[in-house]
């Protein structure tokens, strides 16, 4: 296939398969692979082992399926399409549309989506399509409403850009507040640890140096047979961050491993079941193939830091992940999978089972994926400025002791709205505004800190200004102290600094 | 199933072996799944695992001995058909109630649960539910 160097052990796809046809080939799944090349090393392992299988269950929000409803009579060209109020995109032919996992439904919002959408139709449910259109003199209809399920559709192929990321970052949040990511729910200051991907079993860490894996490739997907037609978009070889891109008949399917799925305030996704059979053709191969979740790494990034380059809390393996802690600073913080490892092990047995009874026979590739592809950061026109660039930095502040009418004094004379109240050391304990003295000025209370709001909600310099401008919307508010690493208060910023920033 | 209650003591009451006391007298083992005390106060959460009778007499002798009680009636429901052992809800639930076992199923223990509710809005496919009875 491809010259990497040369190998003791030389097979062939072709001889592996004959393996299989006559019901001799050794099969194993990847788990069972690391025991293996670990008793006998690479060469006895490839000796012995023919077929290592992989297997994934997770979510991958880089999906969704071409369907194709024939035509109606008279005719419609669609412009617009949903299915069960989910839109599908349908700026190709008249009657052709591709829903995508993450689009929303436009009545239910989160609580459902196109990952949804393609559950429900592998499951042989009815869903409604309604679609418009401004009439042509070959399409003159203008608009259509049909229930359906994917036995009256001429085609419904699941067709995903991005499967089966290699292996993925972890993540954390060095917050003081929960934040809802598309990597779960993270709670606040390091609180908890997320992952994705399944470590040993995963199939691209398999096969790192694409020599089994390229385009052409048969793959179990979604509990149907598939194939692999491209790289996948991102495509990251050189960072151990490969990905594919993959194709198979939605219409044979199976819901176990297909699953429309919510990811709490962040959107809906599908749960896409992926497994490839990797052959061991060489001890090069079965090396990969058999290692270990003890060394497989990734870093634990802080999504608390919401950029593109998130800093990196530490280096951690897929061991440690899986045993449910990870020791971040002094203390072992709890972890969640975000994929199943349980049905990420069951698919790789499906698959040796598939294989075994001669039902599923192994490819070579047409082509090899690239390996020395890089992803590209987005080119902006602008650059997005941060906090830091527009924030005010002269701040008039006061302490918790001070006197509330000496506050609304100072209200009066700046004609400014927030007051933040700082300690000796200059951090940040509270915040007063001028409603809040208008209002106390009706009570009894005197001191600032009998009116101070405690739990202030703040901004760091290096954020980005969007970001902000989507926390003062949040709550409600409209200014934001900005605090250095250890609470100490650097500036304030507020929806009239956000203003000017338009108008510049 | 054990029976959750929910104590409430006052500042004056915090002092006093009032646990120990009713353990001594009622000879029920409780298991505390969670206890806090302020200044003001302290809240102690119980899982008790005993007939109906004796849970009962032990919620009495509580109350008179100034202890507010209110029991906990909730249930936590983990639909196995649903889930899909992704695991999201693992890392955060406070109590220990949800884990995995050896082969990554991911499975509830009601007893160990506090009712946090963290964990329903979190499940991707729903799995999980809460209900107040
Ligand atoms: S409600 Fe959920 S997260 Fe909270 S203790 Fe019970 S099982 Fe755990
Ligand atoms: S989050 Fe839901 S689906 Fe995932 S393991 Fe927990 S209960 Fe199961």
């Amino acid at each position: 296939m491809v010259n990497l160097g040369k190998t003791v052990v030389n097979k062939s796809v072709d001889e592996i398969n004959e393996k299989i046809r006559r019901g001799e080939a050794v099969v194993v799944t990847a788990e069972e692979m690391v025991e293996i090349v670990r008793e006998k090393g690479p060469i006895g392992a490839a000796k012995e082992v023919d077929v290592v299988t992989t297997g994934t269950f997770g979510a991958m929000c880089s999906s969704g399926a071409w369907l194709n409803f024939g035509h109606s009579d008279p005719p419609i060209k669609m412009q617009r399409v949903w299915i069960n109020d989910v839109e599908a995109y349908t700026g190709v032919a008249a009657v052709d549309a591709y829903i995508g996992a993450t689009q929303l439904s436009e009545t239910k919002g989160m609580e459902y989506g196109g990952g949804h959408v393609i559950e429900d139709l592998v499951r042989g449910k009815e869903v409604e399509v309604r679609a418009t259109a401004y009439g042509t003199d070959c399409y003159p209809r203008t608009e259509i409403e049909i229930r359906v399920t994917k036995d009256d559709l001429n085609q419904a192929v699941l067709c995903n850009p991005r499967n089966a990321y290699q292996k993925y970052t972890a993540a954390t949040n060095s917050r003081s507040e929960t934040i809802y990511t598309y990597m779960g729910t993270l709670l606040p200051r390091f609180g908890n640890v997320t992952y994705s991907g399944a470590g040993e079993l995963s199939p691209l860490n398999k096969d790192p140096n694409y020599e089994t894996i390229g385009i052409g490739t048969r793959i179990f997907l979604g509990g149907a047979q598939g194939y692999i037609f491209w790289e996948g978009t991102q495509h990251n070889p050189t960072k151990a961050l490969g990905t594919i891109m993959t194709v198979g008949n939605l219409k044979k399917m199976d819901a176990r491993y297909l699953r429309g799925a919510t990811i709490p305030k962040y959107g809906t996704s599908l749960f896409v079941g992926l497994g490839i059979p990797i052959p061991i053709i060489n001890e090069r191969v079965a090396k990969t193939a058999g290692a270990g979740d003890d060394e497989i790494r990734t870093n634990i990034l802080d999504y608390g830091v919401p950029r593109r380059d998130r800093p990196v809390i530490r280096e951690v393996t897929y061991a440690e992940l899986k045993s449910g802690k990870v020791r971040i600073g002094d203390r072992d913080v709890p972890v969640s999978p975000l994929s199943s490892l349980k049905r990420a092990r069951e698919i790789a047995n499906v698959l040796r089972k598939w294989i075994l009874e001669k039902s599923f026979f192994l490819t070579e590739p047409v082509e090899r994926l690239p390996t020395d592809e890089v992803f590209k950061p987005m080119k902006q026109a602008v650059a997005v400025p941060f906090v830091r660039d527009i924030m005010t930095k002269e701040v008039v502040t006061a302490r918790p002791g001070d006197s509330i009418a000496s506050a609304a004094k100072i209200f009066a004379e700046k004609g400014f709205d927030h007051l933040p109240i700082v300690n000796d050391e200059g951090k940040l304990v509270g915040i007063v505004t001028s409603w809040d003295i208008a209002v106390a000025v009706a009570t009894k209370k005197k001191k600032l800190f009998e009116i101070m709001t405690s739990r202030v909600i703040t901004a760091k310099e290096d954020e980005p200004v969007d970001l902000v401008a989507r926390k003062l919307e949040r709550h409600g508010i409209s200014g934001l102290p900005v605090v250095g690493p250890s609470g100490e208060l650097k500036g304030i910023i507020t929806t009239g600094d956000l203003s000017k920033l338009l108008r510049r | 199933m054990a029976r959750k209650i929910l104590l409430n003591y006052s500042a004056e009451r915090v002092q006093e072996p009032i646990l120990a006391t009713v353990i001594k007298e009622t000879g029920l083992t409780f298991n505390i799944l969670y206890a806090e005390f302020t200044g003001r106060g302290g809240e102690i959460l119980l899982s008790i695992e005993a007939p109906d009778q004796e849970v009962d007499k032990a919620i009495e002798l509580f109350r008179k001995k100034g202890v507010e009680v209110r029991e906990i009636k909730r249930a936590i429901h983990l639909d196995r058909e649903l889930c899909i052992d992704c695991g999201a809800c693992l890392s955060l639930c406070p109590s220990g109630a949800l884990f995995q076992d050896k082969d990554n199923t991911v499975m509830l223990d009601e007893d160990k649960c506090v009712y946090c509710e963290l964990c329903v809005p979190s499940c991707p496919v729903k799995a999980l539910e809460l209900s107040r009875f």
